[in-house]
């Protein structure tokens, strides 16, 4: 299998039963499948808060396939490829309930990529070959030392730094006598001691390491050594900085003002209010304060509908998640005008069509007359244009 | 100067520190009915209004090209509209273009801004700044304009005392003029106990959050008087932006002001800005800004702010006598509601602020941090 940005497709599978939040799987009950041209095909199952992946090339019971290839899964998955872009161009297709496909992005821990593993004789091979280029001969100045590591356990060994005549060298093996000696039972202490993970003292008070020789001097070894730097610590590829990805969010508090206070606090029994004008009679949708034809404050209160026509509908297939709250719409969905029953002209009334009805909504125009709908309403109102939930066909 | 451009009319709002109940579309709505009232122009296509300018802050509307959301109460429907994206007052200068390139006879000018509406006026400000530098330093109008105030009280010696009577003497001025904002007299003592929030500045040092909105007809010089028996002339009109960086800006040098006013006095044959107003009301939403543009606009010398504090300069030369932008009014507007109160001196409807006989107003706004856009109005009558 191909690798894209250092991944393979599988690893992204492979790596989805710990990256599972069943806290975001609730009330799935729904398989998903993905087709990757050219790398094979999946079926991710999620039930009750579990979830299964295998790898089949039955995917005739999934809600929804992905289509897509290698490089622009693995993109999409590690943050690589902006998901949208990649779904507008069609590199990204996904068939079947798209809106379904939008929760499996909260079902999952964002896939990170495994840093190769330092061992760690890696590290002493690293931390010693590093010593001499890490030396500040104007630190050391005129000093002649010699500082012997001794270091235990499987992948120990011995080496010897001397300084002198300003210069530093880094020998393999202990000889002589050495101004200090460092002796740690485990090497694996040594190197993280040396990352600054584990603390001398308290290497030195469990026994688990010993100094011998002149100890003063032992602590000037960060005077004359520069810090050694943990080539893992930085991770990934230092971010190449063209793009800063940011949210922005100021809370706000909208005033409804008196008139579409009403008109909202209506839908919560049911009704819906238009204002009318009192020159062109026209009835204003969702109601305001003044018919902007006549220039004029409205005269009275209307109610219109519940039932009406459909004037236009689109078909809306993206979702457009709310970067704060994740949330989105099923789709495809169907954004509506209603004319409602006692409007005409051009005053409808924006909502959605119920999802299974999308493809039966005939529009209205002139004096043709389009789908009659209803509004289905909400159990609990509470005086938002989702108190209705949607328009469904009034049969 | 051949032609003048008249304003005929003004409306507005109270300033409020609160219209929960409002949404912004309610307050436009009663300065578009008082404009019609007043004149009794119309919409009409031939003779009325065919074109509005319209002023608000997309950020804290929270929309996106907020203008397209108040058509209906700026009557703007099926007319020309047209969007000052900047501190409002410029759009005296939008309209005056428009009306003295012969587009148009009569042109419509309305704004607003709800502060309360968002949560922080700080975070709002903050969206001002660049992201990648500056932003995430947490600048904002309060802190970048810290560092005018400190620098200008280096360089003229004005103290946290003068800051508080600027204060106090805003609160007193505007306790006389109806549509200020209501705010509570404070004393010196009170000013200066008020909790620092960046140094200098005080919490009462700044302007408070306030939520207005208003309205102006404005006209060629053939046809004012159709509208009114009392027209005000925008004689003078100039404006100039400085660096976005404030580290490009020598802070206290009014540079983009001074370049402002000369443009507009030139236009208007301002000799001398010291004796040639009767008013003058600068925008100052901050204490340390009133004497600050006070020397921007050549009202008192350079470095002589404090002086001219404690010497009741600012009473003798009739500035800010509504009390300024400091008792309140919301950002973007602060200094289209100094040329508005002038429009009012100068018709001679400024009631107890009422400076007998004025003939000849200086209206001052500016918008970004520390100052980095600057206006200047001469308005006569």
């Amino acid at each position: 299998m191909a690798e894209y940005f250092g991944v393979k497709v599988e690893d992204i599978f492979n790596t989805m039963q710990e990256r599972f939040r069943p806290e975001g799987a609730q009330g799935v009950d729904a398989s998903f499948g993905y087709d990757i041209t050219g790398e094979g095909k999946w079926k991710l199952t999620v039930k009750d808060g579990q979830m299964n992946i295998e790898e089949t090339e039955d995917l005739s019971d999934c809600v929804v396939v992905t289509i897509t290839d290698g490089e622009t899964f693995v993109g999409v998955n590690i943050g690589k490829v902006d998901g949208m872009s990649a779904f507008s161009s069609g590199k990204f297709k996904a068939e079947g309930d798209l809106g379904a496909l939008g929760k499996t992005a909260k079902m999952f821990r964002k896939y990170a990529p495994a840093k190769k593993e330092m061992s760690i004789r890696d590290y002493l091979i690293d931390m010693f070959g590093t010593v001499v280029e890490r030396f500040k001969p104007e630190a050391a100045k005129g000093m002649d030392i010699k500082f012997a590591f001794d270091l235990g356990g499987e992948y120990g060994g011995q080496w010897t730094v001397i300084i002198k005549d300003d210069t530093c060298q880094v020998i393999e093996k202990i000889e002589g006598k050495p101004t200090i000696k460092l002796e740690f039972m485990d090497a694996k202490d040594y190197v993280d001691f040396s990352l600054g993970k584990i603390d001398a003292q308290s290497l030195l008070a469990a026994g688990r390491a010993a100094v011998q020789g002149e100890i003063n001097l032992a602590l000037k070894w960060g005077e004359f050594f520069e810090k050694y730097l943990d080539p893992m610590a930085s991770g990934e590829k230092e971010q190449e900085l063209l793009v800063l990805k940011k949210t922005i969010s100021v809370g706000q508090r909208f005033a409804t003002g008196p008139v579409m206070g009403k008109f909202l606090n209506a839908l919560k029994d049911k009704k819906i209010l238009g204002t009318k004008c009192p020159e062109c009679g026209r009835i204003m949708l969702p109601a305001r304060e003044i018919c902007s034809e006549c220039r004029v404050r409205f005269s009275e209160w209307v109610e219109v509908g519940p039932k009406g026509q459909v004037r236009y509908m689109d078909y809306v297939y993206y979702a457009s998640p709310d970067p704060l709250t994740g949330e989105t719409r099923d789709t495809p969905y169907g954004m509506i005008s209603v004319l409602l029953d006692g409007c005409k002209g051009n005053d409808t009334f924006a909502h959605i069509v119920r999802n299974d009805q999308i493809d039966r909504i005939e529009f209205g125009w002139n004096e043709m007359a389009g789908t009659r709908v209803r509004p289905v309403w909400n159990e609990k109102r509470t005086g938002s244009i989702f108190d209705i939930k949607y328009f469904e066909i009034d049969e | 100067m051949g032609k003048r451009v008249a304003i005929c009319a003004v409306s507005q709002i109270k300033n409020d520190g609160d219209y929960w109940y409002l949404r912004f579309q309610n307050m436009l709505l009663p300065c578009l009915e008082a404009i019609l009232e007043q004149t009794g122009v119309t919409f009409d296509l031939d003779k009325g209004i065919r074109d509005i300018i319209t002023c608000s802050d997309d950020v804290y509307d929270a929309r996106t090209i907020s203008n397209n959301g108040v058509t209906d109460v700026v009557g703007a429907h099926l007319r020309g509209e047209e969007k000052m994206a900047q501190e409002a007052i410029n759009g005296l200068g939008y309209a005056m273009a428009s009306i003295l390139s012969g587009h148009d006879d009569v042109v419509l000018f309305m704004g607003h801004c709800k502060e309360t509406q968002t949560e922080s006026r700080l975070m709002n400000t903050n969206l001002a700044f660049d992201p990648f530098y500056s932003r995430p330093l947490g600048l904002d109008f309060i802190n970048a304009n810290a560092f005018q105030a400190r620098e200008y009280q280096d360089k003229s010696g004005l103290t946290d005392e003068h800051l508080a009577k600027i204060v106090v003497r805003s609160r007193e001025n505007a306790k006389k003029n109806p549509y200020a904002r209501e705010n509570e007299l404070v004393t010196v003592q009170d000013v200066m106990k008020s909790s620092m929030i960046a140094d200098p500045i005080r919490e009462l040092h700044l302007y408070p959050v306030t939520d207005w909105a208003f309205g102006m007809l404005l006209c060629c010089e053939e046809r004012a008087y159709e509208f009114t028996d009392n027209p005000v002339w925008i004689t003078g009109f100039g404006n100039c932006m400085d660096s976005y960086f404030l580290g490009d800006r020598d802070l206290t040098s009014n540079f983009s002001l001074k370049r402002a006013a000369q443009r507009a006095y030139e236009m208007a044959g301002i000799k001398d800005p010291k004796k040639d107003f009767d008013v003058v009301e600068l925008m100052d939403s901050f204490a340390y800004q009133l004497p600050l543009w006070a020397e921007g606009v050549g009202i008192v010398d350079e470095g002589k702010g404090a002086e001219w504090i404690d010497g009741k300069g600012a009473d003798d030369q009739n500035v800010n006598l509504s009390g300024g932008m400091l008792n309140g009014n919301p950002i973007i507007l602060g200094g289209v509601a100094r040329a508005l109160e002038c429009v009012l001196q100068l018709r001679g409807e400024a009631g107890k602020s009422q400076v007998k006989g004025a003939k000849r107003a200086l209206a001052h706004g500016c918008y970004g941090a520390a100052g980095q856009h600057q206006a200047v109005v001469v308005l006569e009558k």
